[in-house]
């Protein structure tokens, strides 16, 4: 099938060999003279008032420069709620929280000066659970909230950072009208992202107060303007520049330490380079929202599911971040990928003094997913059909609308389900198979992309968006080369920075390729269509009768005659007529909120986000009797991802994201112990290793989205979502005894099986 | 910043003085332990003395009595890799093919990890289990303690100040090596550990040792479980009794590798397993 | 008489401070960066070399420990300007995405070709097992590193 000649192959990423190698440039590997290295002091409690900051004994080491404290950042910021600051002031409000940063001539004389800043602090009661935050007259985790600009200010209960409803239909009467009814609440727990690379960046300032930071992150123009607002500076001051980035998972989507070292290298004058200890990246940054999700489904006795309610409790740690946008996301995809016309989602996010919630891939949907999964198969038990069958006979298809009223243009679901039943085994003794579907969007927001043809004929594609990893730099070349005809190597893809690329909002919500790629599209067809109107007035003839030929080449469709190269086009464009070809093209996606005919929405509802991505999973697991312990031997991943622009990249991403899943379902949990996180490494807090892999079975399945690049929609986050529950499912398949708490741990399947 | 020395000493002489001169200086073995504490700033010692030089730490030999000697300086990758040991004493060997990954057992020591003692580690309970002797050389001259009584609680041995562990002499194991080892992952530290050996002939069981780790604060080993099972046909009824009692005994911790009251749980049935796994 | 470590090939002094690990003088004082500080504390494995052709943790070695030792890093894999196999299979096999693990699987994959050249997927699996990929998923590596043994 050679409809293409780039996009669908599996070229190798572009930067592959620079990383095998051990060439490709981190933050941490970067240096520039005169280099000085940061370190944080975290805070001791959970809760508590600075009485003082002593920084005279650090200062007094020779080799220090420089300590900053909460006092030198005087701007809040916060996307939904400004309740942030980038060092604590007046009060911290969890362990880990940085109090205090530095900069010395090493990083182990830094580490030693953070350790003599001697800070004097005032204990207060904290919450740490949701539970205690939202107990009548618990102590607030923000005093102050009421005075903190919102972006949606709707009235809050206290230690409420964001509540959301939506409604469709009638649910109440839905339910009593129901023939099966199943009810249940469904716990999961805080994952780490541990990207491999813990958070760095390196600032430097130039003589006329610009600062320039390399960092790892997930955009650059997000780095850019939340150091601004941190900074109180014009954005034109700030340049940030991506480096290589060692994994990401929505944990750098924030800033992480990029104010601090550019602050540093502000007040010192001096390039300063701050990369956090693996111990500091797990007690500072960030987690997936811990959620408590009550949920209630209700079918007919052939099958029909008619009506769905679901409270949704998420801890958002003590700062609120994007948890508003988390939460409306969660709610928004609670319904799952069936025609349930009947639903009433509600929740809210709680402060609490523990480390911020924010977005890991999934973004809210992984925990609801996992409640509306299992419950799927709740009611196929009780129905006695087969899990599957129910699902395609519910499943949504292309032309139904989502909740809110969008429409889903493309909808490979029933296919993902009808490839999983062909690749199934047939039932075997002691082994269980489990079945999840996943609805996942692909889009949100704004992005541009500039294509410029240089003088030999090859071409800079800049985009902004950064690669995490995921391949989206290759992608959107394989698109760019596609447009243009040219083969992959004579597409330059620049490393973003805000200097010099054009706008992209973020590496996530599963878009790049989507988003992104759109844009690439339409750049790169605006500098063919330059390219052809030289091209017209050298072979003299009109653009409309032009054609591309490989490699690079332009003649008269259906004369196999005269040709130019682009180096000719681009010659007379840079040296004779009409100056350098640049194609450019700016996309957003103009999503818009909820249809006010079919939905009530309070709080911040999101609507319409992005292109509908499906996905349909099975997992086959083994119970050791013993010990409790799931072994998953093989897991099934069916994804439509309208098209493979590139089928390893694809294959990749969902191997990568079964694997967090994995990880999510059975092992990974950040404890507190009071008020400490009681798990904080590497050593106690496992991912899974090669040893614990599944044999995972992609299959990719294409229903071109008629908005994408080639068709192509994301694949970034769906494949994480649905590993939890058709676990959670394969074990009830399997002893009948039904999970509702992440992790599975061999302890909570023991006590499950004790109770069966 | 101030500066740590670095002593590499030819013989275990030079070593002991380098100790009995600095209470501070630190023998270094495979660094597996030690380094990440000095990373983390978990220790800091006024001199490093580096064990690698030590001709007499190395080798695994057999002694005249069918006992093994094995050099405090060796590490678990060669004492997993060595085909010395007997079908008893296999569980040494099985011991050290189980630690964390291939990259900690090229350089992490026996002695290294007889001497810092950790309870969740699996030479403690290996080597109880083995009724193996740790040599011990030291200001006062040399001596060997049982491993048993060498164990003696979270981090604490039977080391004074300035002694080194030189061997660990693992004497003959009547029967087949036992070694189960539950973790959460892997590459993790263990949440409980069963090693030991049994001679089970036509289902009788001639001669068994049991000793459970990683749940206390020393591996736990019980003359009335073996007593019990000795000479007696291995019954469910009562190698159920056996891992009871065995639950009974171990003083596991609340953590994130298991509850205590899971330890309990699932012990009877490791046992059981292990059992099995050798008649 | 100094005391010296061979590091690719070329001998190098010891740092003064004892406590510095091999870690630190790779990426500090020579500038091999293809060695990744992870986590510091010998969970991650992204620091992980060859120690007289020994898969190791840099960060959990002294350097001082490592005289008269040879320690090669991935630097030296492609020094001759041509990639080592194991290299060029991680990325067609698209086993290769952040890439902070990589360099320390390419290393971890040698040693386990250099003393077993035909290895089964169960030995692979075995021999990078203590190498944490956040990535992958880890099968592409795995198929590398077979296609690297066997192609
Ligand atoms: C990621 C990781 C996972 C691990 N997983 C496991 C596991 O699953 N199971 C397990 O059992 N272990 C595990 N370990 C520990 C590992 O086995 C260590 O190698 C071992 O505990 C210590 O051995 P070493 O030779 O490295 O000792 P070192 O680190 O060199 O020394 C340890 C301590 O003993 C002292 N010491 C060393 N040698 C002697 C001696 N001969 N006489 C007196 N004192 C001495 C040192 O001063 C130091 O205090 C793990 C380690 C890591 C880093
Ligand atoms: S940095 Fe050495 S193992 Fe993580
Ligand atoms: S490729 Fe990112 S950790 Fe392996």
């Amino acid at each position: 099938m050679a409809e293409f000649a780039v996009v669908g192959s599996s070229a190798p990423r572009l930067d592959g060999l620079e990383k095998a190698t051990g060439r490709a440039v981190y933050v941490d590997d970067m240096t520039r003279p005169g280099l000085l290295h940061g370190a944080v002091l975290r805070s001791a409690y959970a809760h508590a008032r600075i009485v003082a900051i002593d920084t005279a004994a650090a200062l007094a080491l020779p080799g220090v420069h420089c300590v900053l404290t909460g006092e030198d950042f005087p701007h809040r910021y916060g996307a939904f709620v400004q309740d942030e600051v980038a060092l604590a002031r007046d009060r911290v409000r969890y362990v880990g929280e940085p109090v205090a940063v530095l900069a010395a001539e090493t990083p182990a004389l830094a580490r030693q000066a953070a350790a003599l800043i001697a800070v004097d602090y005032e204990e207060l009661p904290a919450v740490m659970t949701p539970e205690e935050a939202l107990a009548p007259d618990a102590p607030l985790v923000h005093a102050d909230f009421a005075g903190y600009a919102r972006r949606v200010a709707v009235p809050l209960p206290p230690n409420v950072c964001a509540a959301t409803t939506i409604s469709e239909g009638d649910v109440d009467a839905a339910f009593a009208g129901c023939d099966v009814v199943v009810e249940g609440t469904y716990r999961t727990q805080a994952q780490v992202h541990c990207y491999l690379e813990p958070c760095g960046a390196l600032a430097e300032a130039d003589a006329a107060g610009k600062v320039t930071i390399w960092s790892s992150c997930q955009s650059v123009f997000r780095v850019q303007a939340t150091v601004a607002e941190i900074l109180g500076l014009p954005m034109a001051r700030i340049r940030a520049v991506a480096a290589k980035v060692g994994g990401a998972f929505g944990g750098k989507s924030d800033v992480t330490v990029q104010p601090l070292a550019a602050a540093l290298a502000l007040r010192t004058r001096r390039p300063v380079r701050l990369v956090l200890t693996r111990d500091d990246d797990f007690m500072m940054m960030r987690t997936r929202h811990p959620a408590t999700v009550w949920m209630k489904t209700g079918a007919m006795a052939d099958g029909r599911l008619v009506a769905r309610a679901a409270r949704l409790t998420l801890d958002g740690g003590a700062y609120a971040e994007d948890s508003s946008a988390v939460l409306g996301f969660a709610l928004l995809i609670a319904r799952g990928p069936y025609r349930i016309e009947h639903v009433r989602m509600e929740g809210r996010v709680a402060y609490t003094n523990r480390l911020r919630a924010a977005g890991f891939r999934g973004y809210g949907n992984p925990q609801v997913t996992f409640a509306g999964e299992c419950q799927i198969d709740e009611i196929a038990a009780r129905l006695g059909r087969d899990p599957l069958d129910l699902r395609l006979q519910n499943a949504v298809r292309a032309g139904d609308d989502w909740v809110g009223g969008q429409r889903i243009e493309a909808c490979g679901l029933v296919d993902c389900l009808e490839r999983l039943r062909a690749a199934l085994p047939p039932a075997a003794p002691g082994r269980g198979i489990g079945v999840a579907c996943v609805a996942h969007i692909s889009g949100i927001l704004s992005t541009s992309a500039i294509v410029r043809v240089l003088e030999d004929g090859t071409v800079t594609l800049s985009t902004g968006a950064v690669d995490l990893g995921e391949g989206a730099d290759t992608v959107l070349a394989q698109i760019c080369a596609e447009t243009l005809g040219l083969p992959l190597d004579r597409i330059n893809y620049a490393v973003p920075d805000t200097d010099g690329s054009p706008y992209n909002w973020s590496t996530g919500g599963s878009r790049v390729t989507y988003m992104v790629g759109r844009a690439v599209t339409a750049a790169a067809g605006q500098a063919r269509d330059r390219l052809f109107g030289h091209a017209a007035e050298m072979l003299e003839c009109a653009a409309g009768d032009l054609e591309l030929r490989p490699g690079g080449r332009v003649g008269i469709a259906g004369v196999p005659g005269p040709e130019i190269t682009f180096r000719d086009i681009s010659a007379r464009a840079h040296w004779a007529v009409g100056g350098p070809i640049i194609g450019s093209a700016s996309v957003m996606f103009e999503g818009g909120g909820f249809d006010p005919k079919r939905s009530a929405v309070t709080g911040n509802g999101i609507g319409k986000l992005g292109a509908f991505v499906f996905g349909a999973q099975a997992a086959e697991v083994e119970v050791d009797a013993v010990t409790g312990r799931i072994a998953v031997s093989r897991l099934w991943a069916a994804h439509d991802v309208g098209r493979a622009i590139n089928p390893t990249a694809v294959a990749g991403q969902i191997a990568g994201g079964v694997a967090q899943g994995l990880g999510y379902a059975l092992y990974e949990d950040l404890r507190f112990d009071g008020p400490n996180p009681a798990n904080p490494t590497l050593m106690d807090y496992k991912v899974p290793g090669a040893t614990e892999m599944p044999e995972i079975i992609p299959i990719i399945v294409e229903h071109p989205e008629p908005s994408g690049p080639f068709g192509a929609k994301g694949i970034g986050e769906p494949p994480l979502v649905p590993v939890a529950p058709a676990i959670a499912n394969a074990v009830a398949a399997l002893h009948g005894v039904r999970l509702r708490t992440l992790p599975l741990t061999p302890e909570r399947v023991l006590a499950a099986l004790d109770e069966a | 910043m101030t500066a740590v020395a670095y002593h590499r000493p030819a013989c275990l002489d030079d070593a002991l003085a380098l100790l009995a001169a600095d209470e501070d200086a630190r023998p270094l073995a495979g660094g597996q332990t030690l380094v990440p504490m000095l990373n983390l700033d978990l220790l800091a010692p006024t001199a490093i003395v580096s064990l690698a030089d030590l001709a007499d730490l190395r080798g695994i030999a057999a002694l005249a009595d069918g006992s093994i000697r094995i050099g405090a300086m060796e590490t678990h990758a060669r004492i997993a890799a060595s085909r010395i040991f007997a079908a008893g004493q296999a569980l040494v060997p099985r011991a050290a093919g189980h630690i964390a990954s291939p990259a900690i057992r090229n350089f992490g020591t026996i002695g290294g990890a007889c001497a810092h003692g950790d309870p969740v580690s699996d030479w403690p309970v290996a080597l109880v289990a083995a009724d193996a002797r740790i040599e011990i050389a030291g200001p006062a001259g040399r001596r060997g303690v049982a491993a048993a009584d060498f164990f003696l609680g979270f981090l604490t041995t039977a080391l004074e100040p300035g002694e080194i562990v030189t061997a660990i002499v693992v004497p003959p194991v009547p029967g087949r090596a036992i070694h189960l080892r539950y973790s959460r992952i892997d590459s993790d530290y263990a949440t409980v550990i069963v090693a030991g050996a049994a001679d089970i002939r036509d289902g009788i069981c001639r001669s068994v040792r049991l000793a459970v780790g990683a749940c206390g604060p020393v591996p736990v080993r019980l003359a009335a479980v073996e007593d019990l099972l000795t000479g007696r046909p291995l019954e469910p009824a009562l190698v159920a009794a056996a891992g009871r009692m065995l639950a009974e005994a171990i003083d596991p911790l609340d953590d994130v590798r298991g509850s205590a009251a899971y330890r309990r749980r699932i012990l009877p049935g490791l046992v059981a397993r292990a059992l099995a796994g050798v008649a | 008489m100094t005391a010296r470590l061979t590091v690719n090939g070329r001998p190098c002094d010891l740092p003064e401070q004892g406590t510095a690990t091999l870690l630190d003088l790779l990426r500090d004082q020579l500038m091999l960066t293809g060695a990744k500080r992870g986590c510091n504390y010998g969970v991650c494995g992204t620091c992980s070399v060859l120690i007289d052709g020994m898969l190791g943790r840099a960060c959990l070695t002294l350097a001082a420990d490592c005289a008269g030792r040879s320690v090669t890093t991935v630097e030296a894999l492609d020094a001759d300007g041509s990639p080592d196999p194991i290299q060029r299979c991680l990325v067609e096999a698209g086993a290769v995405q952040c890439g902070f693990c990589t360099p320390a699987m390419v290393l971890a994959a040698r040693a386990l070709l250099d003393a077993n050249p035909r290895p089964s997927r169960a030995e692979i699996v075995a021999a990078i097992s203590g190498n944490i990929c956040r990535c992958s998923g880890y099968g592409a590596i795995v198929e590398a590193i077979a296609a690297a043994a066997h192609g």
